[in-house]
């Protein structure tokens, strides 16, 4: 879509940052993505200055980058302040208005993968959107978003399982189809129990998280089986 | 140019570390205390900064506030955490002061909230400079200037003024200055006082660059400045600032060469043990043993 050949990936050093950059290289080649360099930061790390300089240098088509909020803001009003114009694309845990917060005009057009549509027409999200606004003084992030579809399915498992029995609701929750969260249709789970939905994109267009893009490619992101 | 982009991140991050280090170094000069507090009058440093900054839409008054109020609070520490301590092993105040900053990173928690502060309007974190093809940010070049202007500044003081003289007197034999009339009380509060306001200052203008500042944000530099001062030369002024530079500079470099294998902020004590292995009175410090 953004016509991406060459990358600079930089993960944050922990089982999140990893995790999820392991499937971004292990993914990269099928889509003709080449990565050329590759960076790590420590989750306490909010100067860049090296990373930066060293991607200033590879000159890619692209920035892949895992973190949060807290380090992916600094991290990106520092790439866009050394005058390094290539799309950054962020991981799900840039998803915080506290993101667009701290990198400010630098925030504009990072791509944030596996976020959640925010103007989707669904009142359930809409209806969630203003009831946590209102509890808690400012918009929900993702992460918000995932936590509430979770309770939402533990409480449709235990449900379906007819008991409260641990073994049954984790067999009611592993055979779990089509279930609606606020982020989308959950297809069900993989056999390692791990997530199968498409996951939407976003873009930040006027200070503001705006969808990009929704992947239902669901082989590009598929997670691992064993 | 890769390698001037380097040193410049070097050179500006050794400058920081410089300025928040050196209140450290005077307070184990003086007392023979490892003030890991300090940590947490850098990061109130920062809080008023941008609190300050945010209410009154300028980050000067910010820092103007910063730099009248953090000494207040280091003084604070030496009477009521670190004096009543004081005929105790060297230890007791020190695991004092690292109670007093867990405290204090939660006290931040609790007020500022775990989000942290972000300013409201910081121009000076996204102002950058290309010079020759080399990107400088605004706040680079103010952590430089401020660095050298307060080390100069330090220097003429306690080579120009009595007061200034009487505190290095103090440092290094404090029972002749004392004989000469020399009030070693009033130098341990003027030393808390400088070392508060130049964490301040580190502080400021760490959250400028940043733009963010979090309950956390003095926990990377307290420990580095730990290593720093033990590099320096406990105690010495000079080692410290030499020990900051050169800090500063192996860790922009090394994120790059060694990066892959080595987590940046272990550099810094991968290079302490291996000085404390050939050199162990540090970079200017000498031998007593």
């Amino acid at each position: 879509m953004l016509g991406i050949k060459k990358v600079s990936a930089i993960t944050m050093d922990n089982d999140y940052g990893q995790a999820t950059m392991d499937g971004f290289l292990e993914a990269a080649p099928k889509y003709g993505i080449e990565v050329i360099n590759k960076y790590s930061y420590s989750l306490k790390d909010r100067q860049f200055g090296s990373i930066v300089a060293s991607v200033k240098r590879d000159n890619p088509d692209g920035i892949y980058a895992t973190g949060y909020f807290f380090t992916g803001g600094p991290l990106v009003s520092q790439l866009r302040a050394a005058g390094i114009k290539a799309p950054i694309i962020g991981s799900q845990a840039f998803d915080s208005e506290k993101f667009i917060e701290i990198a400010g005009p630098a925030a504009e057009g990072t791509y944030i993968v596996d976020s959640f549509d925010r103007n989707r027409k669904d009142e359930a999200l809409q209806h969630f959107f203003t009831e946590f606004q209102k509890r808690a003084g400012y918009a929900p992030e993702g992460v918000a978003a995932v936590t509430y579809s979770a309770v939402k399915l533990m409480a449709d498992g235990i449900k379906r399982a007819g008991s409260t029995d641990p073994v049954k609701v984790r067999d009611a929750l592993a055979a779990t189809k089509n279930f609606t969260m606020l982020e989308g249709n959950l297809n069900g789970f993989n056999s390692l129990h791990e997530i199968i939905m498409p996951i939407s994109v976003n873009a930040i267009k006027d200070g503001k998280f705006q969808a990009a893009a929704q992947i239902t490619d669901l082989d590009a992101f598929a997670p691992p089986e064993k | 140019m890769y390698y001037i982009d380097l040193a410049v991140t070097g050179v500006s991050v050794g400058c920081m570390y410089a300025m928040m280090a050196v209140g450290l170094t005077l307070v184990y000069g003086l007392l023979r205390i490892l003030h890991v507090a300090h940590a947490a009058v850098f990061a109130l440093g920062a809080y008023v900064t941008v609190v300050v900054a945010n209410a009154t839409g300028s980050v000067g008054a910010g820092f103007l506030a910063a730099i009248f109020i953090t000494p207040l609070f280091g003084m604070a520490i030496y009477r009521m955490l670190y004096e009543p301590l004081l005929s105790y092993r060297p230890d007791v105040p020190m695991i004092a002061s690292v109670g007093l900053l867990v405290l204090m990173q939660d006290a931040f928690r609790i007020v500022f909230g775990e989000q942290g502060v972000t300013f409201r309007n910081n121009t000076y974190g996204f102002t950058t400079f290309d010079v020759f093809g080399v990107t400088v940010n605004a706040v680079q070049i103010a952590i430089v200037v401020s660095a050298v202007v307060i080390f100069l500044g330090l220097h003429l003081f306690t080579t120009r003024t009595r007061i200034g003289v009487g505190w290095r007197a103090t440092v290094s034999q404090p029972k002749i200055a004392a004989s000469f009339g020399i009030d070693s009380i009033k130098v341990r509060y003027l030393n808390f006082a400088i070392g508060s306001a130049l964490a301040a200052v580190a502080g400021g203008l760490v959250a400028l660059l940043n733009n963010l500042v979090d309950p956390v944000i003095g926990y990377v530099v307290s420990y580095k400045a730990l290593a720093i001062i033990v590099l320096g030369g406990l105690g010495s002024v000079r080692g410290t600032l030499i020990a900051s530079l050169v800090l500063g500079l192996v860790e922009s470099y090394g994120t790059i060469f060694i990066g892959r294998w080595l987590d940046r902020d272990a550099i810094a004590f991968l290079a302490l043990i291996a000085l404390l292995m050939i050199r162990p009175q540090g970079f200017v410090g000498t031998r007593t043993a």
